[in-house]
């Protein structure tokens, strides 16, 4: 053993001693420890050891960007990337008639909203919104009769008119300054791009791209691969693509009340 | 937990210096200002019916929107709220320097307050930043290109009238003189980050703004003041604004003013908040559009 003994060593090195612990030669740093009459005791080492863990981490989280991954960040504490982007709606309001003038005014993930003015005057906010992140929204079209171009209309209040398409994208129009009638609202809201606002709505009726056949699963988990018997008849191919293209639930979606009304909510095309 | 945002527009005055101040420049813009402080009435307003059900749907979504962090309608009350602190203090200690002027022992205590012109102009600058950065929290980039965005800003601008008239006499007309737009660029050419740092403002925003460094900033700051100018002149061209009409137009509300022009805009700066009080009135309309479209 070369060195001081520990009874003339400063703190810091016997510190340093305890934390080359694991690293250099933890033989040397029993020895300190069972040379003198032990200067640090087991237990408080651990603390140290703990209080540092300790400390880096709440450091960590308190310093460090992590604060947008806490829940709060979002509408709803939806994730970002299940909301369409308003960006994706813009080019689907209706095109301003003469005399007419259509500003946008907010564009937020999921939302989009613009002004149709007549010179000065406002006459409707128009806006387009993705019902993911405000999902009792969709409760007002259960049981509304009224259906433009096949999708669920409802007259909310004397001004404003609401168009749910595609069980996702509720568009609406909302009358400013004079106001606006029912008519001249569904005018507008039918002005609308609507086929390609449904579009966008990654359908959850649609078939698998593709064809359903063996699963992948990781190894191990492998259903074994069916050799069709010399002796057995083989399943008519008609039957198997019948099968795949039974409606699955969208993998992505909770099952939801919603889900279970599609079928009165889908257009009657 | 943080008021949200309605919560603060139905705790704004609805009798003060503020709110007389600005009834009184708003007298010099055509259409007027109504000091909205009633989330119910803002809410019929814009949906065009008081339906309390409908109200009350509204006013929860508007409610869950403003606590979401990355939608920044919060945000964009913080940058509001850090620009008036800053401005009250610097006001309050201009006038605390025209008092101690006076005072034989503590005389030099007025020559230690920023209140050089070229400082007046950085700080007319920080708000104009601050009103861009809060425009893109609160409405996002709106439009396909850069002539929609621009479209938008010219929207908000003619919606937010009272608000630009405030800051244009307060900040612009009052301290500076009548040709202060024209003068504006100069002044900001020779302002260097040791003037940038005396503004208590600029400590709370320089965060916030885009770029690394005071260099950076300043040039943001000119780029957005530069667009802003071209607006602006033609908003004072339009309405006649000068120093002497905006004097009358708050005497008329406040009281006669016996001092000069560059004390009257010390002084509102140090008892008024016309900045953010106008600023959670202008969130809180965005907002409210937007909840009640999502209902």
């Amino acid at each position: 053993m070369v060195g001081p003994s520990p009874s003339d060593q400063e703190p810091e090195r016997v510190l340093f001693s305890l934390l080359r612990l694991n690293a250099t030669s933890p033989s040397s740093c029993y020895q300190v420890g069972s040379r003198s009459n032990e200067p640090m005791s087991r237990s408080l080492r651990w603390g140290i050891g703990l209080l540092l863990i300790a400390g880096l981490l709440l450091g960590a989280f308190f310093l460090l960007p992590f604060r947008s991954w806490l829940p709060g960040g979002t509408v709803a504490n939806i994730a970002n990337r299940e909301v369409v982007n308003g960006t994706l709606f813009n080019r689907l309001f209706p095109k301003p008639q003469a005399g007419e003038q259509l500003v946008f005014t907010q564009e937020k993930r999921g939302f989009s909203q613009a002004r149709l003015k007549q010179g000065a005057e406002v006459r409707a906010l128009l806006s387009i919104s993705d019902v993911t992140s405000a999902p009792a929204s969709r409760n007002k079209f259960i049981h509304t009769e009224e259906r433009l171009q096949s999708w669920p209309l409802v007259d909310q209040g004397s001004q404003a008119s609401a168009l749910l398409v595609a069980d996702r994208f509720q568009v609406k129009v909302i009358g400013q300054g004079n106001g606006l009638d029912a008519e001249q609202r569904h005018v507008l809201l039918e002005a609308f791009d609507l086929s390609a606002l449904a579009a966008l709505n990654p359908s959850p009726l649609q078939a698998p791209a593709i064809p359903a056949g063996r699963e992948v699963l990781p190894p191990g988990k492998q259903a074994p691969l069916r050799q069709p018997l010399p002796g057995r008849q083989r399943q008519a191919p008609q039957a198997q693509s019948a099968q795949s293209l039974v409606p699955r639930p969208a993998a992505n979606r909770k099952p939801s009340l919603f889900n279970r009304a599609t079928a009165v909510l889908e257009p009657a095309a | 937990m943080s008021a949200t945002v309605l919560e603060r527009l139905e705790r704004l005055p609805r009798r003060n210096l503020t709110v007389l101040a600005l009834r009184g420049i708003s007298s010099l813009v055509p259409g007027g200002w109504q000091n909205q402080t009633s989330a119910e009435e803002l809410i019929s307003d814009v949906l065009g019916s008081d339906d309390p059900e409908l109200v009350q749907q509204v006013r929860a979504r508007a409610d869950q929107l403003s606590r979401a962090r990355h939608e920044g309608y919060r945000r964009a009350l913080s940058l509001y709220d850090a620009v008036n602190r800053s401005q009250k203090a610097a006001g309050g200690l201009r006038v605390l320097a025209n008092v101690a002027g006076a005072l034989p022992l503590v005389k030099r205590l007025a020559v230690l307050t920023p209140a050089s012109q070229t400082l007046q102009a950085v700080d007319l600058s920080l708000k104009v930043a601050a009103e861009m950065l809060a425009f893109t929290q609160v409405n996002g980039l709106p439009g396909d290109s850069f002539a929609a965005f621009g479209d938008s800003l010219r929207e908000y601008s003619g919606e937010a009238r009272v608000r630009m008239a405030a800051l244009v006499c307060f900040d612009a007309l009052l301290p500076l003189g009548d040709n202060a737009l024209q003068r504006l660029d100069d002044l900001l050419g020779q302002v260097g980050s040791r003037e940038l740092h005396q503004l208590p403002s600029y400590a709370g925003m320089a965060s916030l703004l885009p770029g690394r460094g005071d260099a950076a900033h300043l040039s943001f700051m000119r780029r957005g003041v530069d667009q802003w100018l071209g607006w602006a002149d033609g908003f004072v061209g339009d309405l006649g604004l000068s120093g002497q009409r905006a004097v009358r137009a708050l005497e008329s509300t406040l009281g006669p003013w016996h001092g000069g022009m560059e004390q009257l805009a010390t002084f509102l700066d140090a008892f008024t908040d016309t900045y953010s009080h106008t600023g959670v009135q202008a969130v809180a309309r965005r907002l409210v559009e937007r909840a009640a479209a999502e209902i």
